[in-house]
C-alpha cells in the first residue's frame, strides 16, 4: 500500500508541475500536429497506404498519437539526469520510499504527460474532421495504452540515463532512437511495405503493437490481434521498469 | 546509544579511488557534529554512506544502533538529509515541495498540513509558501531544503555544505536555524563543511578530514588549544631593549624590529596587563594586536595543508541559477 502511495506521489508532483506551467507540453504538440495537418493531408491522396474504406489519415492519426506519446517518454531521462544534476533525484532516494516505487512514479508521471498529448491529437482529430471511433471504452483503452507506453519508453530512458549520465548524451541517444522506433513501426505505412530486413526491426518495436492496438480499438473494431499487442507491451513495460528500478541508483553513485 | 557510530568504513570507487580509507568515529545524540576537510576529503561520501545512498566498499556504520547496510529502509525512515545541490523543485511552490515529501516520508495525513505548517514556520517561509520555488532566493531555498528533511522529525539530520554558495546575510540566517534547531529539539546533526568559522560557530565536536582520513576529533576550543595559544603581537620603536616578562604574562616568542610577539593564553585577559608593564618600563607603544589560533591552523597542524576555498567560488552563482533554468 506505502509504495503505491509513494508511485501516485511521485506522478502527482509531475501534475502539479504541468498545472503551474504546461508551456512546454503545448509546444510538443505542435509536432504531432504538423504530421497530421502536412504529411497526413499530402499523402491522403496516395490510396495504397491506408487498407481500404479508410483515408490516409484515419490511418495514420493512431500512429501520430503513439508517436507523440513515444517521443515524450523517450527523452524523460533527460528529466532525471537533469533532477540528478541538482540534488533532487538523491533527495528523493534518501527518503523511506522504495526505490522502485520511485522509479514506477517516474514513469507515471512521463505518463501523466503523455496523457496530455493524448488529449491534444483527439482534440486535433475531431478538429480535422478526421473520423475515429470515439466509443468511451475504446477511448478509455486507448488512454490506458498511451500510459503503458509511457511508462515502458520513459523506463527504458531512464536505464539509458543510468549509464549514460549526462543531459547531451541523452539528447544524442533519444535522436538516434526515435526515429527508427518511429520509421521500423506501422506507424505512418502498413509493416507489409517495408523490405524483408526492416520487418524483423518492425516486430520486435514495441511501437508497433502499440499502434495496431490503437488502430483496432480506434479505426476497424475488430479486437482480434488486441491480446497479442497488449501482451507484447506488457512484456517490455515490466521488463524495462524492472531494469531501471534496479539501475537507478547508478545515477547517484 | 550513540546516534552514530562508524567504524573502519572504506570506500573505493571503480577507477580505484580510495575516497574513504578507513575511518572510524561516533557522534552522541543530541550533538553537532562537523566533518571539516578540503574537496575531496571523502565528507560526502562519508555522508552518502550514513544515509543509504551508496554502499561502502568495507566497514561499518549504524544510526541509533540500525546498521545503515542491514536496513537501509529503517535509517531512512529516522533521518533528514539535506544534499549539497539543490533538492527543491523550483516548478512547485514551497508548500507543494513540502507536501510531496511529507507523503514521501509517509507521515499520517491527519498530520500533513500541521507538520508542513510547523517547518515553513520554523525556516521563517510561511508567508512565501505558495510562490514557486524558482522565484526564491538562494538562501531561501537552501531553508526551503531543510524544512523539507524536518517535515519527517527526524532524529539526525544531515546537512551537505548547508551554507555553500550563500551569500553572507543567507549564510548567518542558515547557520542559526541550524543552532536553533539543535537546541530546541534536540536534533542530532551532522555537517559537513570546508569553512572553518562556520565549524568553530556551530560544531560541538569536529573531525578533520583529508583524503579519505580522519585527523583528529576534538572539540573547536581543544583542537584550538592544541595548536598551541594566543600570539599577542605589540609594535614598539625598533630601537627598544628586550623585556623580560613575568613567566604567568605569557613567553616572549621574538623582540625584533620592533615587533613583540608574545605567546599566551586568553590573550585579551592579557593585554592591559602588557601596556601596564610596558608603561612601567616607559616603552612608548605604537599598536598592539591579538591573534588567536583558528582552526585553520589546526587543519595546518593535522592535515598538513591549508583548506583550499578557491574551488568554492564558482560554485556560488551557480546555484540559483541551477535551479533556474528549468528543464
Amino acid at each position: 500500500m506505502r509504495s503505491i502511495a509513494s508511485v501516485v506521489t511521485v506522478a502527482e508532483m509531475e501534475a502539479r508541475k504541468i498545472r503551474h506551467d504546461s508551456t512546454e507540453l503545448w509546444m510538443r504538440a505542435i509536432q504531432p500536429a504538423l504530421w497530421l495537418l502536412i504529411f497526413g493531408e499530402v499523402l491522403n491522396s496516395v490510396k495504397v497506404l491506408a487498407p481500404a474504406g479508410y483515408s490516409y489519415m484515419q490511418y495514420i492519426a493512431p500512429g501520430v498519437l503513439a508517436q507523440s506519446v513515444l517521443f515524450v517518454a523517450i527523452f524523460y531521462g533527460i528529466t532525471i539526469v537533469w533532477e540528478r544534476d541538482v540534488g533532487l533525484l538523491t533527495k528523493l532516494l534518501s527518503t523511506p520510499s522504495p526505490r522502485s516505487s520511485i522509479v514506477i512514479g517516474k514513469a507515471l508521471a512521463s505518463a501523466v504527460r503523455g496523457v496530455f498529448q493524448a488529449v491534444v491529437i483527439f482534440a486535433l482529430s475531431l478538429l480535422l474532421g478526421i473520423r475515429l471511433r470515439f466509443d468511451p471504452l475504446d477511448v478509455l483503452g486507448v488512454f490506458g495504452i498511451v500510459v503503458m507506453l509511457s511508462m515502458c519508453f520513459s523506463s527504458f530512458s531512464m536505464i539509458l540515463a543510468s549509464f549514460l549520465k549526462t543531459r547531451d548524451r541523452m539528447m544524442g541517444i533519444g535522436q538516434v532512437l526515435t526515429m527508427p522506433l518511429f520509421f521500423a513501426s506501422s506507424a505512418i505505412y502498413p509493416i507489409s511495405l517495408m523490405p524483408y530486413w526492416l520487418k524483423y526491426v518492425a516486430y520486435v518495436n514495441p511501437l508497433s503493437y502499440v499502434v495496431d492496438a490503437m488502430r483496432s480499438l480506434l479505426l476497424t473494431g475488430d479486437y482480434s490481434s488486441v491480446p497479442l499487442d497488449l501482451g507484447a507491451l506488457v512484456v517490455a513495460t515490466v521488463f524495462f521498469v524492472g531494469v531501471a528500478s534496479v539501475v537507478v541508483k547508478r545515477l547517484v553513485q | 546509544m550513540k546516534a552514530v557510530e562508524v567504524d573502519g568504513l572504506t570506500k573505493v570507487y571503480g577507477r580505484g579511488t580510495r575516497a574513504l580509507d578507513g575511518i572510524g568515529f561516533s557522534v552522541d545524540e543530541g550533538e553537532i557534529f562537523g566533518l571539516l576537510g578540503p574537496n575531496g576529503a571523502g565528507k560526502s561520501t562519508t555522508i552518502k554512506v550514513l544515509t543509504t545512498l551508496i554502499r561502502p566498499t568495507s566497514g561499518t556504520a549504524r544510526v541509533f544502533g540500525t546498521d545503515v547496510l542491514q536496513h537501509p529502509q529503517q535509517v531512512r525512515q529516522m533521518m533528514g538529509y539535506v544534499p549539497q545541490a539543490i533538492s527543491v523543485d523550483g516548478d512547485l511552490t514551497g508548500y507543494e515541495n513540502l507536501l510531496i515529501f511529507s507523503k514521501l516520508f509517509y507521515v499520517e495525513k491527519s498530520e500533513r498540513r500541521a507538520r508542513i505548517d510547523e517547518a515553513l514556520e520554523f525556516m521563517q517561509l510561511a508567508e512565501r509558501a505558495d510562490d514557486l520555488v524558482k522565484h526564491y532566493s538562494g538562501g531561501m531555498m537552501r531553508r526551503l531544503e531543510i524544512a523539507q528533511a524536518l517535515v519527517n522529525r527526524p532524529r539526525i539530520l544531515f546537512l551537505d555544505e548547508p551554507s555553500i554558495g550563500l551569500d553572507p546575510f543567507s549564510k548567518n540566517e542558515v547557520k542559526s536555524r541550524v543552532r536553533e534547531l539543535n537546541r530546541e529539539l534536540n536534533m542530532t546533526m551532522i555537517v559537513t563543511t570546508h569553512d572553518m568559522v562556520e565549524a568553530d560557530e556551530i560544531c560541538d565536536r569536529v573531525a578533520i578530514m583529508n583524503a579519505g582520513r580522519i585527523a583528529v576529533v576534538d572539540t573547536p576550543t581543544r583542537l584550538k588549544e592544541s595548536v598551541g595559544g594566543d600570539i599577542v603581537t605589540v609594535r614598539v620603536p625598533p630601537a627598544t631593549a628586550a623585556v623580560s616578562l613575568p613567566p604567568d604574562l605569557g613567553r616572549l616568542l621574538s623582540s625584533e624590529g620592533g615587533e613583540m610577539r608574545i605567546l599566551t593564553q586568553n590573550g585579551e585577559e592579557k593585554i592591559p596587563r602588557v601596556i601596564a608593564l610596558l608603561e612601567a618600563r616607559e616603552v612608548p607603544i605604537e599598536s598592539i594586536s591579538l591573534a588567536k589560533p583558528t582552526l585553520d591552523d589546526v587543519f595546518i597542524k593535522y592535515a598538513g595543508s591549508r583548506v583550499d576555498q578557491g574551488r568554492y567560488v564558482e560554485a556560488r552563482s551557480e546555484r540559483r541559477n541551477f535551479a533556474r533554468r528549468g528543464r
